[in-house]
């Protein structure tokens, strides 16, 4: 946990002293070819993929994938330092708005010629999917499962206070005026202990980038060289954050929220929340009954935000085809059915999204909602530099979101220094 | 030291024999580190394309980034409270525990377990102490009939999160001066007590001056601490992706190499935090020559 100066220093000089190699273990004497994949997730997720693994080489008997998941955090470093080591793993899980960032920075292998000679590999892919790894040149990436962001409701919330639960057609007024309605002080000690909706204010995904497109702003041009949360549009939706939060006290502010270890659903205090298909396993082990619907509407219509874990081949490696080969595996029925299995996100293919395997899972809610939210999702940007513009976002809200600080005059300062971490990486 | 203590001729070639492998080691790996990062401080440096020269433009941007300003007054401000606070408190705590009383043993332990226990586990119960509606310190305070305190929220969190250091820190100090204690001889307060001084004047007089090189020693381990402070801040301080309320030093240059590969940035950054833990030092050395007392 310690991240001491030195420790950081230490990994620069193995970097820098690193000898040169390219990326792969030589052939061994069966002529067998050894795959390195890497992935981020929790011990659960290494069964699966083993599992996928050992169906993939009862296929392909010369080739071995060796698969190596460690959690979200170590994930980045350790591939960063083996991408500088010129040793990167062959294969290596992406998120989506990284992927451009890697890509521009040229580690990544074009699977353009491979893809040449799959035609009709990617038909069945939901194409929204897709569109976060299209590059003038070709495909460097392709999705592996995604996320779209609906609507988690407290059933029981629901029911002891008689409201009808959330409904296709909804609109951000209807969700201001049942958080109201399920904002309580259920004990009596003058204190709300039971709020009617919560959702994180720091990244995009979650709230406020769909909460901007519903009232017909962007989040960023589509050149990617200009902020535009602070648009007049864009400011209302912040702005009915704001009054949820500090006028009606029906969400709970940033440090309200952290007592609940930063999910006051989950906690059981907040009747509503949005988040993606990933906090399904969690929300599993809650004590009370939920569901799932889809975002309400705004001005300008219905909006959620799809995102995508992917996949990418780094360029260095030494078996590009049996790479892909895997991937390929990896976007068929057989692997995608297994992935759908680990039921913490929606599988790209199709077929498989649309079979018991995904609507029937374990955890009986509707996963269909997740499948329609398709329809009018947007993509999460994807481009060079999106982790600082979106932490220097998220991090100059967040006072906001305390309290601290007056919600207009941040937006106009926070505006202005993401655009000048735009200028920065263009 | 005596003179009997100095190491001669034979005895000499063995000492640096036994100490030349740890200090091979030492010269390698954090000299050579340290020349490294200072080269990288002066380049544009993403970690996968080659590194560009950029000559003084990451100190530039250094200065002129109020982000860099704010961290290093949060690393300023909490050294300069960690500091005392971890010497004077595990210092009355180990003359306390040097006094021989029946069951002490279980107070030895019960103030080292911070020590060997996870800095996770910790932070989170902290983090139910600390809690603004849910926390058991207002709990206390309503009781009493007071206001109560959000601990974490900005303005309160440096001071919490200082208190946290140094309850965790209290376990380690206190072996240090333990084991300065017990070389007091027994006969200078038999001394003492003949001549009629009472127990604080016996403090002040005889343990004080002859514990020096104890505090000597425990500042400077307790500032290279500090400004290495990680765990217990970001625990108990963060929000959303990899953000803190109460950003330090360290924190951001982690944040800038590996969130926003900006090595560059982050070398110079780590470059001018080594300039001031150097300065510190160097004034250390300074005031050791002054006070410390060596038998």
């Amino acid at each position: 946990m310690k991240r001491t100066l030195f420790s950081l220093i230490l990994v620069l000089t193995i970097v820098l002293t690193a000898c040169a190699q390219a990326g792969g273990t030589p052939a061994p004497s069966g002529g067998a070819a050894e795959i390195r994949f890497m992935a981020w997730g929790d011990p659960a997720e290494l069964e699966v993929w083993k599992q996928i693994v050992a169906d993939f080489e009862k296929e392909n008997p010369n080739v071995k994938v060796n698969v190596e998941v460690s959690d979200w955090d170590s994930y980045w470093t350790k591939l960063k330092t083996l991408l500088a080591a010129n040793t990167p793993p062959d294969i290596f899980a992406i998120d989506a708005p990284l992927y451009k960032d890697y890509q521009s920075r040229g580690v990544l292998l074009n699977l353009k010629p491979y893809l040449d000679a799959n035609p009709g590999l990617l038909d069945g892919l939901y194409p929204v999917t897709l569109k976060a790894y299209e590059t003038p040149e070709g495909y460097f990436g392709l999705p592996r499962d995604f996320q779209t962001i609906v609507v988690f409701y407290n059933k029981d919330m629901f029911n002891a206070a008689g409201i009808p639960y959330p409904q296709q057609g909804w609109t951000y007024d209807d969700l201001r005026e049942i958080a109201r309605k399920l904002t309580k002080d259920t004990n009596g000690d003058g204190k709300v202990d039971q709020y009617g909706f919560y959702a994180d204010l720091w990244d995009m995904e979650l709230i406020w980038g769909e909460g901007i497109w519903a009232h017909g702003g962007d989040v960023i041009s589509a050149d990617y060289t200009k902020t535009l949360i602070g648009t007049p549009e864009a400011r209302k939706a912040w702005q009915l954050f704001h009054d949820m939060i500090f006028v009606d006290g029906s969400w709970p502010d940033a440090n309200t929220a952290a007592q609940y270890g930063g999910d006051p659903f989950l906690a059981g205090v907040a009747a509503m929340t949005t988040i993606g298909h990933w906090a399904i396993p969690g929300y599993a082990e809650a004590s009370f009954k939920w569901d799932v619907a889809p975002m309400p509407a705004g001005p300008a219509g219905q909006a959620t935000s799809v995102n995508s874990a992917g996949f990418v081949v780094a360029k260095a490696t030494k078996y590009p085809q049996e790479s892909f080969n895997f991937i390929k595996f990896v976007l068929s029925e057989k692997g995608q059915t297994r992935l759908a299995e680990l039921g913490f996100a929606c599988p790209v293919l199709k077929s498989v999204a649309e079979s018991p395997a995904f609507l029937e899972q374990e955890v009986k809610v509707n996963h269909q909602v997740f499948l329609d939210s398709l329809a009018f999702a947007r993509m999460k940007p994807s481009f060079k530099g999106y982790e600082e513009w979106s932490s220097v976002i998220g991090d100059g809200m967040s006072v906001v979101w305390t309290g601290e600080a007056e919600l207009d005059a941040t937006l106009d300062e926070v505006v202005k220094q993401a655009d000048e971490v735009l200028a920065k990486n263009r | 030291m005596e003179a009997g203590l100095k190491p001669l001729g034979r005895e000499k070639f063995w000492l640096w024999a036994m100490l030349a492998p740890t200090l091979f080691g030492l010269f390698f790996s954090a000299f050579g580190s340290l020349l490294a990062t200072l080269a990288l401080s002066f380049t544009r440096w993403d970690l996968l394309t080659p590194p560009q020269w950029a000559g003084f433009a990451n100190y530039i941007a250094l200065f002129k980034d109020p982000k860099n300003l704010t961290s290093l007054l949060n690393t300023v401000r909490f050294t300069a409270m960690y500091v005392p606070g971890v010497v004077i408190v595990s210092l009355l705590v180990a003359v306390l525990m040097n006094r021989g009383l029946k069951g002490i043993s279980f107070f030895r332990t019960a103030y080292y377990l911070p020590a060997v226990t996870s800095a996770v586990a910790t932070a989170l119960v902290w983090q139910m102490i600390y809690g603004k509606d849910t926390g058991i310190l207002n709990y206390l305070l309503e009781s009493l009939g007071l206001q109560p305190v959000c601990w974490l929220c900005t303005d309160m969190a440096l001071y919490s999160v200082v208190i946290v250091n140094i309850w965790g820190a209290i376990g380690e100090g206190m072996i240090i001066f333990l084991a300065g204690l017990t070389t007091i001889p027994r006969e200078y307060y038999e001394a003492a007590e003949m001549d009629g001084a009472k127990g604080l004047q016996k403090f002040f007089r005889i343990t004080l001056p002859l514990i020096t090189p104890s505090i000597f020693f425990q500042t400077l381990i307790s500032t290279i601490n500090a400004f290495q402070a990680y765990d217990y801040i970001y625990m108990l301080t963060r929000r959303g992706q990899g953000d803190s309320s109460v950003p330090v030093v360290v924190f951001s240059i982690y944040r800038n190499a590996w969130h926003f590969s900006n090595y560059g940035g982050a070398s110079a950054q780590a470059i001018e935090l080594t300039l001031i833990v150097a300065a510190l030092m160097g004034l250390y050395l300074w005031l050791e020559k002054r006070f410390v007392v060596y038998e």
